[in-house]
């Protein structure tokens, strides 16, 4: 159960056509850092031309450019990240997260960190982990040229998270998944149902893990860039029935998620969440949980 | 900590770092504000603002230490936008790319690199030939902010 014929089916059952996209390249303002206007003006000046995204604060698509927009003293400054647009949505999900205490719990390589610290002006807390140490010294840079001051970093397996004996206000569970086709050429040649059932069971654990060290009434936001239910919807679904957890409306870009995937009826709720199809951007999901204290 | 302040002192910089809030880890420094303090466990891997670190009894700063010391008095030159490319790739700063000097003009002193937006790109040490030919060095590159593409070259 593995090729391109399949997957591409299985999308076609959940309602959508496929189409090869190859999304443009993002960028989002780190405003803590810089003035936005002040910021595209300047990058304009280097010939850079910038397209604002609809559905986003301080994000922008490049049109055109004749050079790397990680390769500008702008970039280098940390006036700005290289944020793919859809990966953009998940930290905005949050209510006010300034003096709060937060989790980032698969953080490297630091985009949406760095993007929460933005968000926060560098109040708070935000507790930042990472299973792989290589990728730390790549969140830990990122840190540092963006200027960050409110984060401390692990080289922890979330799954292990309660050793710190935090509870956090807010959790950012951007967790390890299958990917997409348009950020991986090979995709449809390396994937096979297998791993989508393998990463959703990892997902469960790290839902699991992070609900513990979730405060009550706390928010909880999950993405992936997988276009799978199983690491999506019905995941959630599992999520609000074995979980003290339950599904927030949000507005944000995308689409109602599936409520009845193969046949399979889900919890209405599940509607809430976001499921983006590639088009625009790249594939992704999206939803905020939020921890029923009354249910303990 | 001393190694930091002996570094701050040599760009006559006008900036005090509250030693009780620096963590050393491993060859490594951060400042930590109170509420980071009161949450970080040891076998943190980064916290807080990273200041720098120490190797072979040398200091080498990082670039948030020497964003935070610009804010302040200290030696700075501000060069020119060709300078600023020129500078972040590793190069070092001709008399001519120079726009503005604020504090030492001494050979051998320490001086911050900004680029006319007051933004800090690195720093350097000023050489005899300061006030010499155009065409001369002036300030030999010793840090750039092009170290973070450098840096990610070695990760790929």
């Amino acid at each position: 159960m593995s090729g391109k014929e399949f997957f591409v089916k299985r999308y076609e059952k959940l309602g959508w056509q496929f189409q090869e996209t190859e999304p443009k390249q993002a960028i989002r303002i780190n405003t803590t850092n810089t003035k936005e206007e002040a910021l595209v003006e300047r990058l304009e000046s280097h010939e850079i031309e910038l397209e604002k995204i609809p559905f986003l604060n301080h994000g922008y698509w490049i049109s055109k450019s004749k050079f790397s927009a990680g390769a500008t003293s702008e970039y280098l400054l940390g006036l700005y990240s290289i944020q793919e647009a859809a990966a953009q949505i998940p930290a905005t999900l949050f209510t006010e997260a300034k003096n709060k205490t937060l989790l980032d719990a698969c953080a490297a390589p630091g985009g949406k960190t760095v993007q929460l610290a933005d968000l926060m002006s560098n109040t708070g807390a935000i507790i930042a982990l990472d299973i792989e140490k290589r990728r730390l010294i790549a969140l830990s840079n990122h840190l540092e040229r963006c200027n960050i001051k409110n984060t401390i970093v692990y080289n922890m397996d979330v799954r292990s998270v309660s050793q710190l004996k935090i509870t956090f206000n807010k959790i950012l569970l951007d967790v390890p998944c299958s990917g997409n086709f348009t950020t991986d050429k090979d995709w449809f040649r390396r994937r096979t149902i297998k791993d989508v059932e393998r990463n959703a069971r990892l997902q469960r654990e790290i839902l699991t893990e992070a609900t513990k060290v979730l405060k009550d009434d706390g928010e909880m936001v999950y993405s992936t860039c997988s276009l799978e239910p199983e690491e999506n919807e019905m995941n959630i679904d599992w999520a609000i029935n074995s979980l003290d957890l339950q599904v927030e409306k949000i507005d944000c870009y995308g689409e109602n998620a599936l409520s009845t995937i193969f046949g399979k009826k889900l919890d209405s709720s599940v509607e809430n969440c976001r499921r983006i199809w590639p088009g625009k951007t790249q594939g992704f999901f999206v939803c905020k949980l939020k921890k029923r204290g009354d249910a303990r | 900590m001393k190694l930091i302040k002996d570094f701050v002192n040599q760009l006559d910089a006008d900036i005090s770092l509250d030693d009780r809030m620096i963590v050393e880890k491993g060859n490594r420094y951060f400042l930590l504000d109170e509420n980071l303090r009161k949450i970080a466990k040891k076998e943190f891997f980064y916290a807080g603002i990273y200041l720098g670190k120490a190797k072979k009894g040398k200091f080498f700063p990082s670039f948030i230490l020497l964003k935070m010391i610009a804010q302040h008095k200290a030696n700075k030159i501000i060069v020119d936008s060709k300078t600023e490319w020129l500078f972040i790739c590793g190069r070092d700063v001709f008399k001519k790319g120079i726009t503005n000097v604020t504090g030492s003009k001494q050979k051998g002193a320490y001086t911050l690199i900004l680029n006319k937006h007051d933004e800090c790109l690195g720093f350097g040490k000023i050489l005899d030939n300061f006030d010499e030919s155009r065409e001369k060095v002036a300030v030999e590159n010793i840090s750039d902010i092009g170290d973070f593409l450098r840096r990610e070259k070695q990760l790929d």
